[in-house]
């Protein structure tokens, strides 16, 4: 057995450190909860100087799986980690990985899939693979996570097929447990050998084409061979395991089982909560029950025959599905198991339950009564376990009650359409100039606009979001409907059963916040033009954090293109906030982030902020500006501009450098003054772009107020460590690219043609 | 690979039936209970030879959102096998005070529970206050503490609760301090670990015969014992208004803007902003800067004339960031410690 040290550490941790142990070429990556730690984790390493793994922080899941896929093609191995959503939007890439036999190792940290949006653990994602080609190995407890990193590496590659590699988001993403991992990498190295493949992109010697188009007895031929490939790991794994216990001293198998052999009752439950369960069977064997409980480590191939093998004499069984096909009677783990037991003539009786989803956490007393609903002679075939059974009737009825009792006191708090309607803003427009005049608008003045968002949400103190979305409703008259893409602002304002929004809200997921309102506008219209709505006019508000701008990118310039009449709004932060401060391409160069640490090998992001307001004014919509906070009149008036723009003549996009006083590392107190150095250094310049001429709001320079890029640096903890002299090229940089802009900014307001 | 060593040597002083000793830890985000929670997890594993997992009740965390740290110890020998929260800790430590208004902060609190409560409250004065009737307490002002070691509130609290565990060493913890965050912030440790230090020492002193001495027990509740699930995890408990809702098709939430209903102030650190509404100019800023619409502007007089006129913080949603008190021009809006400001 080789040397080995204990650690204490959580499952992302232990694939970060198997990752870094192997040294792969390349991580594509998009931060999503849980598995975020990953590549955070690896990050800092690269910061540090202890690993040189090429990090590349995708602009979406979609985009990092397209990473993946070409590295492994060039020849490179491969590491990915995702969850959830991401895995879904990631998915069409799946069978391509697999089609064309691209091996590469990516851990799921399983995750409840939307929506409505939850961020917690069940297995709703990874089941989403099972069609697609992927070897599939499911870790119960977090030292396998460690341990199926390195032997997924090698199944991979020996079969030419990726392999993913689920455990429990949080339950064993997140909890610290005591470990054990190599002490020498050098064992690691040895274990996984070179990868040697001729075929890839870079063999110039022996050019190959990668992804053919094919016919069809070629693609039943394709799949015919990748469905040998997933019988030939299957006789491999045994191997693998008993190579790898010699390594280790650990033993893994396809099915495991706790006091199965001889057990009556089983309880078969995949992930952490088999763990729980073996509680639950010392219990009941003290008490004369033999049961017993079943786990999975090997999801494709589906290991049938070691399956029916360990549970063939119990009497009766119970799958608990943490994830469900709905409509089947069974999530796809309870189904297979019950065509495996049949294949091979099971007589027992199989119930399967429904449990935990969202995260819902699993005792010792939940395992108890799963082995007693198994254990009653008339409980039924399939069901929900945990939850409240309500027919029809009384669900209305409740929900009423609900209603009452949760309005208590205070009356609803809608807000109705006539309360907003004050003329505290007023907008002409003059077809001659092609100018837009705005009426009022003063901040003193439109304290009078009801706030559209109710108090009561959760955002941190001193956060930017509810500020700056209050400063672009006061300059909005009338009617609003929004929608929000997931983040921050979304997630602290609609905590179910609570809400803050007292006006019409839609979430979508964030990369397709402006089609989801495109959506909503075409009913609009079409239902006004049939005269199924009555005449009146809607903003409608689409509202984006910086992060919603990456992944959502394409479908901002798709609603853009198409001109829809309404208000992208994007809060810029700078950074993927909501989960725990990775870099956007909006942060700040060399800013320090979960995915941009500061160490010796790395001075914080490594790219300038991506210009958004910029490309928005490219693709030609007739409303563009950037807003303050630090200058709130010209705020307040910009929003009655765009709502006019956007109810009149199609898009206006509006951004706003929004504060975040956790992640920005300065005092919530401090925020507005900090906002006021972003504008006064030009790194976010006040101005519009109406009509395709540029406007310049506010010109620091004019007013002898600029001042050097540094003075806003030095105010926020992020980037403070960019005012040692070590970091000085970084700032000089920095001052260039920022001048530059701005000096394009001004030569555009000078001449109207630009 | 389990040492057979250890399989003589008992470390835990009691247990639940089946080996475990747990810890809960109930704070807000930014206080550092995550951490303290972690460390007290690696000082279990890699201090004193025994096994153990540490986590969080995890999910969008803001700062000043509730949050718990569990932690869960095992002899070295055993397996860890249960990953839901701790409901009924041996070990309790409340970072936070104002969360009890809101929050079940003692909930599953037992006759061997040690609790240790950051208070500015005497050990009488809290246990009425609180109606704590079992386990035994010990009150400490970790903030007032850490404010005068210039430490993090986290690290008062846990020598605080490595004293009151009675088992815990107080020496791994500060080697364990000086390897981990000695070597982050090599500037803070000192301050850090004479925190460590000051929260043991005032533990201890309460304790008169050797901390940690159960047997201390103020009474008894007859339902304070809650059975763990089946589906009553402590998530439920984490939204203290859940009761009587039913979830409407699709969770499409028909209640307009009812978060008005909610009460923000746990979440404070110590501050809120006091109103001179004599020195007021009703110029807005406030309203401008403010986050949580905790400000009222109503049509009234002011200085003989018609006007929006401000009425100063609404403080149920009042988070305590002060963006206010930067913003006024007129100091109409004062920085004051709550405590002293009135407990609003």
């Amino acid at each position: 057995m080789e040397k080995q040290k204990v650690l204490f550490a959580n499952g992302n941790e232990l694939a970060a450190c198997a990752a870094r142990q192997i040294r792969y070429h390349v991580m594509g990556y998009y931060p999503i909860t849980p598995s975020t730690q990953i590549a955070e984790n690896l990050d800092l390493w690269r910061a540090e100087g202890k690993t040189d793994i090429r990090l590349i922080a995708a602009e979406g899941e979609h985009s990092a799986a397209g990473v993946c896929y070409g590295a492994s093609a060039a020849g490179g191995r491969v590491f990915g980690a995702t969850s959830a959503n991401g895995l879904l939007y990631a998915l069409e890439e799946m069978p391509v990985q697999s089609g064309t036999r691209m091996p590469m190792v990516m851990n799921v940290a399983c995750r409840t899939v939307s929506g409505p949006l939850c961020i917690k653990g069940d297995h709703s994602d990874i089941m989403y693979l099972l069609n697609t080609g992927w070897l599939i190995l499911f870790a119960p407890r977090t030292q396998a996570v460690y341990d199926m990193n390195l032997m997924g590496l090698k199944l991979t590659e020996e079969m030419n097929l990726p392999v993913a590699i689920g455990y429990d988001g949080f339950f064993t993403s997140h909890q610290k447990r005591r470990c054990q991992v190599f002490s020498e990498d050098e064992t690691v190295q040895a274990y996984v050998g070179r990868r040697e493949r001729k075929e890839n992109a870079l063999n110039l010697q022996n050019p190959v084409t990668i992804g053919s188009y094919m016919g069809e007895k070629d693609i039943l031929q394709n799949k015919y061979e990748l469905h040998r490939a997933m019988r030939q790991a299957d006789a491999r794994l045994d191997s693998l395991f008993a190579e790898y216990e010699k390594l280790s001293g650990r033993r893994y198998r396809k099915v495991e089982g706790y006091c199965a052999e001889d057990a009556e009752y089983l309880l078969v439950l995949l992930g952490s909560s088999f763990e729980t369960a073996k509680e639950a069977v010392d219990e009941l064997r003290e008490s004369g029950v033999r049961a017993g409980a079943v786990t999975l480590q090997v999801l494709r191939p589906f290991p049938a025959r070691e399956f029916w093998e360990i549970c063939r004499n119990a009497k009766r069984m119970m799958i608990g599905d943490r994830q469900d096909s709905y409509g089947a009677q069974g999530g796809n783990l309870s189904l297979e198991a019950r065509a495996a037991m049949q294949r091979y003539g099971y007589a027992g009786k199989i119930s399967a339950r429904v449990y935990g989803l969202g995260g819902t956490d699993f005792f010792k007393e939940d395992a108890l009564k799963l082995f007693e609903i198994c254990r009653e002679s008339e409980s039924g075939d399939f069901d929900y376990y945990g939850v409240e059974d309500i027919s029809d009737g009384a669900f209305t009825e409740r929900l009423e009650e609900g209603a009452c009792a949760d309005a208590g006191h205070t009356p609803l708090n809608a807000l109705h359409p006539e309360e907003t309607l004050l003329h505290l803003t007023s907008c002409s427009y003059d077809p001659e100039k092609m100018v837009m005049q705005v009426k009022g608008g003063g901040l003193k003045e439109t304290t009078a606009m009801p706030k559209r968002l109710s108090p009561g949400h959760g955002a941190c103190p001193g956060c930017g979001i509810p500020v700056n979305l209050n400063l672009l409703m006061r300059g909005i008259e009338g009617n609003v409907v929004f929608v929000f893409h997931t983040g921050c602002g979304m997630v602290v304002t609609t905590a179910y059963p609570k809400t803050s929004f007292r006006v019409p809200y839609v979430h979508n997921l964030f990369q397709n916040g402006p089609a989801t309102m495109g959506g909503i506008i075409a009913v609009y219209e079409e239902k006004q033009r049939r005269g199924e709505m009555p005449e009146g006019d809607i903003t409608f508000v689409m509202v984006s954090g910086d992060g919603g701008m990456d992944i959502g990118l394409g479908s901002a310039l798709g609603a853009a293109c198409r001109n829809q009449k309404m208000i992208l709004f994007e809060y810029d932060n700078g950074g993927y906030m909501n989960t725990g401060y990775q870099l956007s391409y909006s942060t700040p160069y060399g800013a320090k982030s979960a995915t941009s640490h500061v160490g010796k090998e790395q001075f914080g992001k490594d790219f300038f902020q991506r210009d958004t307001a910029q490309i928005m004014a490219a693709a030609g919509i007739p409303y563009v500006a950037t807003v303050a906070e630090s200058n709130p009149s010209d705020f307040i008036k910009k929003a009655a501009k765009a709502a006019e723009y956007s109810r009149k003549f199609g898009m206006a996009y509006v951004k706003a450098l929004s504060a975040c006083p956790l992640n920005w590392n300065d005092k919530p107190e401090r925020e507005r003054e900090v906002i006021s150095a972003a504008v006064d250094c030009c790194f976010f310049p006040l101005y519009e772009v109406e009509q395709g001429i540029t406007r310049l709001n506010y010109d620091p320079e004019k007013i002898g107020k600029k001042i050097p890029v540094t003075d806003w640096l030095s105010k926020m903890g992020r980037t403070r460590h960019l005012i040692k002299t070590e970091y000085r090229e970084v700032v000089e940089a920095m001052q260039k690219e920022i001048d530059r802009r701005y000096a394009r900014l001004k030569a555009r307001a000078d001449e109207p043609l630009l | 690979m389990e040492k057979k060593s250890l399989q003589e040597k008992r470390i835990l002083p009691y247990t639940d039936e089946n080996g475990y000793y747990e810890i809960r830890l109930e704070s807000i985000g930014g206080l550092g209970a995550n951490l303290a929670g972690k460390m007290l997890g690696e000082l279990g594993v890699l201090g004193m030879e025994l096994n153990a997992s540490a986590f969080s009740s995890y999910g969008s965390e803001k700062r000043g959102s509730p949050v718990r740290a569990f932690v869960r110890y095992r002899e070295g020998t055993e397996e860890i096998l249960r990953n839901a929260p701790v409901v009924s800790p041996h070990l309790l430590g409340v970072f936070h005070e104002a969360m009890a208004k809101s929050y079940p902060v003692f909930t599953g609190v037992f006759d061997q529970t040690q609790i240790v409560l950051n208070t500015y409250l005497k050990k009488e004065e809290a246990i009425e206050k609180y109606g704590i009737t079992q386990g035994n307490l010990y009150c400490l002002d970790a903030g007032l503490i850490a404010r005068e070691c210039k430490c993090r509130l986290n690290m008062v609290m846990l020598g605080a609760l490595v004293c009151a565990s009675g088992f815990l060493s107080l020496k791994k913890l500060e080697e364990l301090c000086t390897e981990s965050l000695g070597k982050k912030y090599p500037d803070l440790l000192a301050a850090n670990l004479s925190g460590i230090e000051e929260g043991y020492r005032t533990i201890k002193e309460q304790s008169g015969t050797g901390c940690g001495q159960s047997g201390d027990f103020s009474g008894r509740v007859v339902d304070n014992l809650p059975q763990s699930p089946a589906g009553c995890g402590l998530d439920s408990m984490a939204e203290p208004y859940a009761g009587g809702f039913h979830e409407t098709i699709g969770g499409v939430n028909p209640m307009a803007g009812n978060s008005i209903q909610n009460d923000l102030s746990p979440g404070r650190e110590g501050y809120v902003p006091v109103f001179h509404p004599q020195k007021c100019i009703q110029c807005g800023l406030c309203d401008s800067a403010c986050p949580d619409m905790v400000f009222r502007f109503e049509p009234g007089i002011w200085n003989g004339k018609e006007t929006l006129v401000n009425q100063g913080p609404v403080y149920q949603y009042c988070k305590g960031c002060l963006r206010c008190v930067s913003v006024c021009p007129t100091a109409a809006l004062t920085r004051e410690e709550e405590e002293k400001a009135g407990g609003f």
